[in-house]
């Protein structure tokens, strides 16, 4: 495709948005004093709640932790499956589809299933990050498995070292920071994730952004998102200091 | 003297093409020969075949008084006694200097202690001794990829070395080096052998450097040796005839 033509499609996309959205853009005139009105109920946020604040942070916390945990169980298993080296095509290629259509459902959907499955409450939530997670983690796991250099495991079979010997010294030394990167790196976004699912019931500190907001209470939906930002910010320093160790 | 390897009649075919073809070799215990030939030659396959490492091959090959089989790998005590020094060193990248050179003891140390992490006392001698003899002591801690070329190589050969090898086989051990690191190199390697009494074989692309370090060169082409001589009577014409001679290979063959 030529430059001009991309252009042309991407100022007509715009032209069409704008045009067919001019319903809410004479809305958006009347919607300045709406916005302020709301923005200043939200000061000061009422600390006083912190006691629900810390529920919702602890149960979050836990969905995540326990959905990384089954979510890397399901992927040692099926990063084993999805691997070419490791496998026929017959066997990777329906694998590494599967997982791709998994990825491609959003994680606020595979939610609202779990609750109409199983119910309300932090049960549905911790599946469906489970569910969501394993899309990615199963093939990051399969491309550390595969970018594993045969040569030095070779040598060390020619060495003498028995088959546990090269998984211990010469295959596992090369997974074991990528592996150990990429689940740290999927428990933050679960930890992000996590905190809207409350919003579709499935537990955890999103559901109070929901009552808070539903009931008019904004300083209260204030203190929780004061809450929530924290939490991802202490998350967010935690895996820089961690970083530093997986090179 | 006892041979350490001796081969008949070796045939090898990579999915049909000939790689290796009636090739009888016998390399005597404290012996060093080095193998010579144009790149696609088949000193890598004969020397994988050597260590152990190459499947499917026809014939009938001895190396330290034990049939190699062409379908299933060699036994762990035997895979320990053959050293092999790869052209790309073959490094685990993300260990210490230390832990690569100790990875050699892995066939004789003890099964289960080292899956735990546990080398016995023998085994921290010899890597210390290994370190100590190849210059690498002060980079122990140091990680293989944070070394020069030149000191990689040097690990590669300490890991040989510590593996108490009863015989070296070594695939272009001195190709990325320069002039006075491939002297060093060499030297290093036929040293320790001599001091072990052990045979060595090398593969090389320098003829005149070949010579000054083997007691044997022999010139292997399209898979058939073409020369065995003593270091030393190997002619010019030997080596012209070796690298640029009448080319069996119809589609190479220049017409005049
Ligand atoms: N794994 C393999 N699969 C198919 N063919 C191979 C394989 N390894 C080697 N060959 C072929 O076998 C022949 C001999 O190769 P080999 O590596 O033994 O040559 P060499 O003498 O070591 O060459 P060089 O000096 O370039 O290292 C070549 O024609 C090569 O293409
Ligand atoms: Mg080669």
């Amino acid at each position: 495709m030529s430059r001009s033509v991309v252009w042309l499609l991407l100022v007509g996309a715009v032209v069409w948005a704008l045009l067919t959205a001019d319903v809410e853009m004479a809305k958006l005139g009347k919607a300045g004093p709406r916005l302020w009105d709301f923005l200043t109920r939200m000061v000061p946020p009422d600390l006083t709640i912190w006691r629900e604040m810390l529920r919702g942070l602890a149960e979050t916390l836990r969905i995540a932790i326990l959905g990384t945990l089954f979510a890397v169980i399901l992927s040692a298993g099926f990063g084993i499956l999805a691997s070419e080296t490791l496998m026929r095509p017959a066997v990777w290629r329906p694998v590494r589809a599967l997982l791709a259509m998994v990825r491609a459902i959003p994680l606020i959907l595979v939610a609202m299933l779990m609750v109409g499955a199983v119910g309300l409450g932090p049960l549905p939530g911790i599946l469906a990050i489970t569910f969501h997670a394993t899309g990615m983690l199963a093939k990051f796991y399969a491309e550390a498995i595969d970018n594993v250099a045969t040569g030095p495991v070779a040598a060390l079979e020619s060495a003498g070292a028995s088959k546990l010997q090269q998984l211990r010294y010469g295959i596992w030394p090369q997974m074991a920071p990528v592996i150990l990167r990429d689940t740290v790196f999927r428990f933050e976004l679960n930890l992000r994730e996590s905190l809207v699912l409350g919003i579709v019931g499935a537990g955890g500190i999103g559901l109070y952004i929901q009552t808070y907001v539903r009931s008019f209470q904004y300083e209260k939906a204030a203190s929780v998102t004061l809450a929530i930002v924290a939490l991802v910010l202490l998350s967010e320093l935690v895996n820089t200091l961690l970083k530093k160790r997986f090179s | 003297m006892t041979p350490a390897i001796s081969l008949s009649g070796i045939g090898h075919a990579f999915d049909g093409a000939v790689a290796l073809a009636a090739v009888d070799l016998t390399v005597m215990r404290g012996e060093c020969m080095a193998l010579l030939g144009p790149s696609g030659a088949g000193k890598s396959t004969l020397l994988a075949l050597m260590d152990g490492r190459l499947r499917g091959w026809s014939g009938a090959a001895e190396v330290l008084n034990a049939a190699l089989s062409a379908h299933q790998p060699p036994r762990r005590q035997m895979r320990a006694d053959t050293g092999f020094i790869f052209q790309d060193f073959a490094l685990v990248e993300r260990q210490s200097v230390y832990q690569n050179v100790m990875n050699g003891r892995l066939g004789r140390t003890s099964h289960w202690g080292s899956l735990w992490g546990r080398f016995n006392d023998r085994d921290h001698a010899v890597v210390g001794a290994v370190l100590r003899d190849t210059g690498l002591a002060d980079l122990a801690e140091r990680r293989a990829d944070q070394l020069s070329g030149g000191q990689r190589q040097r690990v590669a050969i300490a890991r040989c070395l510590a593996q108490e090898p009863k015989l070296i086989l070594a695939d272009e051990p001195v190709s990325n080096l320069d002039p006075a690191h491939a002297e060093k190199v060499l030297e290093l390697i036929t040293g320790a052998a001599r001091k072990r009494g052990i045979g060595v074989v090398f593969t090389s692309h320098q003829p005149e450097l070949s010579q000054r370090f083997a007691d044997r060169v022999v010139g292997l082409r399209d898979g058939r040796i073409l020369f065995d001589h003593p270091a030393g009577l190997v002619s010019e014409s030997d080596i012209a005839g070796l690298y640029h001679g009448a080319i069996p290979d119809p589609q190479l063959r220049v017409v005049s």
